[in-house]
């Protein structure tokens, strides 16, 4: 535990240093034109845009990292709901995961973007179309992951909880979704990162608005440093969700890791 | 003992009801749409979709398609092997190269995939040079971050024992940690294979004349309807195939490993 503290404080330092390194190499060779300007602007002139369009003027970014938060969280929570419902249910009821599961595995490894074609077909180009797939992608890591878990259960737990008489609700609620939650949540970790890819595949493919829409649009009417900014706009939201979410899951699974240690130790 | 019959029993059973699902759902579809409960111009019925499925994929329309986009595919797929393999393996065995470039790799690793593709175009055009730099970047992430974690996780007195031996640091790191690290690495490649298929569709919907994601999205914006829903079957089971067949050499060349680890839990 000591030697990882360690390793990580040398490599913010040395690591800043490359960063910096790196950013200052790119300034450099832009600003002499050894690396085509047009394309690269120089760093400092993207920060610059950065900062003109979050915040001055029409806060033209802001607006579509007010988009693409909706879109992305509408779409996550509904892949929320539908996928740990869902793989609750069928992990528990055996024979409804035998009649469905032909179909939920034709389903499942079909990638989500190949639909955004036939879902522009039902629900048009609004906001609709996004939330729809991203909850598709959405749904099926949740899905596997809260499956896996809640047949993982200890039975030894499960029929404890039988031996107490616990009524199966009870032993629903209390058992098994406890003993299966660290693996719902690694499904909610990996379902976010997807969310975020997919809000911004179906915004450069569809929408009008959104940071996907954003950086096609910009580049293709050749405002470069302005394309960087989102781009970097969509590197910090996807670090910030990360982020949260660590932040989130440290809080509240916190019992959770208690445990694990203890039994380790 | 009654356990296992009773499992034999309903394996019997499970794919026999699964399928009558599958037949009801397919059945509800064609009825839907011939009793125009939704407008054909969307949902055509599934009969006629798979007539020409069959007919795009006898005349060599959607195998041509798929091939296109697999060779981006793959190209941007091995390309992100051959590099990242390499390279997690340094940066899990020298902490000098894993100061050097772990910031590099964590400050570029937020900025997710598609996000690349403007960029990208600018520079490679609409070519298949963009898409397999696309796929590679996407791939770079999973592939890198288990080779190092895999490399990191080795046990130490495996090494130790290779050194008292008195192996050479190459045979060490040949015989003992690329081994060990192996079966992490495949879930490194196995994650990003899907990821790989994903990207190369949409760079492919983004900006290209030609592959399956372009195919798809022509046919929807010109109103082929049922030639969509064709390409959109062919997607599911390319995506269903690659699944299979990764499993099925992960099975075949990792055999020894699952063999050894139940060993070990027996």
């Amino acid at each position: 535990m000591d030697f990882k503290h360690h390793l990580r404080g040398e490599t913010k330092f040395t690591g800043l240093l490359v960063i910096l390194f790196f950013f200052a190499l790119w300034e450099f060779l832009s600003r002499q034109g050894i690396i085509y300007t047009a394309y690269f602007p120089p760093v400092t002139t993207i920060v610059e845009a950065f900062v003109r369009e979050t915040f001055l003027g029409d806060r033209e970014l802001v607006t579509h990292v007010g988009f693409t938060l909706y879109r992305a969280f509408a779409g996550y929570l509904f892949g929320i709901l539908i996928g740990t419902s869902l793989g609750t249910v069928t992990g528990i009821w055996r024979s409804l995961y035998q009649t469905l599961e032909p179909t939920i595995e034709i389903l499942r490894p079909m990638p989500s973007v190949a639909i955004i074609p036939i879902a522009i077909l039902f629900m048009g180009m609004g906001s609709r179309l996004n939330i729809f797939i991203i909850a598709w992608a959405a749904t099926w890591p949740i899905f596997v992951n809260t499956l896996d878990g809640v047949r993982g259960v200890d039975l030894t737990l499960v029929n404890t909880a039988r031996t107490f008489q616990l009524p199966r609700r009870a032993i629903i609620r209390k058992v098994m979704i406890p003993s299966a939650l660290p693996y719902i949540i690694s499904g909610y970790r990996i379902s976010l990162g997807t969310a975020l890819v997919v809000v911004v595949v179906t915004e450069m493919v569809v929408s009008g608005s959104g940071l996907g829409f954003y950086i096609m649009n910009t580049s293709q009417s050749f405002r470069i440093p302005e394309m960087f900014a989102g781009m970097l706009m969509i590197a910090i939201v996807g670090y910030l969700l990360n982020t949260l979410f660590v932040r989130l899951d440290n809080h509240f699974m916190a019992w959770h890791k208690r445990l694990t240690k203890k039994e380790a130790v | 003992m009654e356990t296992t019959r009773g499992q034999t029993k309903s394996r019997g059973l499970r794919g026999w009801k699964g399928a009558i699902f599958l037949l009801c759902l397919i059945g509800l579809w064609e009825m839907v749409a011939r009793l125009h409960l939704v407008s054909a111009l969307y949902f055509p019925p599934m009969s006629k979709n798979m007539g020409v499925f069959y007919r795009l994929t006898v005349d060599g329309t959607l195998p041509l398609q798929v091939l296109l986009s697999f060779g981006r595919m793959f190209g941007g797929y091995f390309l992100a092997i051959a590099l990242m393999v390499p390279l997690g393996l340094a940066m899990g065995l020298f902490r000098f190269c894993f100061n050097t470039f772990e910031p590099l790799v964590e400050s570029f690793r937020p900025l997710c995939p598609p996000a690349i593709i403007p960029v990208v175009m600018l520079f490679l055009g609409i070519g298949d040079s963009m898409k397999m730099f696309v796929v590679f970047y996407a791939c770079s992430f999973p592939i890198l971050l288990n080779t190092i974690d895999g490399v990191r996780n080795v046990d130490v007195v495996l090494v130790n024992t290779a050194r008292t031996f008195g192996l050479s640091r190459l045979a060490i790191i040949r015989k003992v940690v690329l081994p060990a690290a192996s079966p992490q690495i495949m879930s490194g490649l196995r994650i990003s294979l899907p990821i790989s298929l994903i990207v190369v569709i949409v760079s492919e919907m983004i900006g290209s004349t030609n592959g399956i994601g372009h195919f798809i999205l022509l046919n929807q914006r010109t109103f082929n309807v049922p030639e969509t829903y064709a390409g959109v079957i062919m997607v599911a089971m390319v995506g269903y195939l690659l699944n299979r067949l990764f499993l099925g050499f992960d099975r075949r060349f990792m055999h020894w490993h699952r063999g050894w680890s139940a060993e070990q839990a027996g």
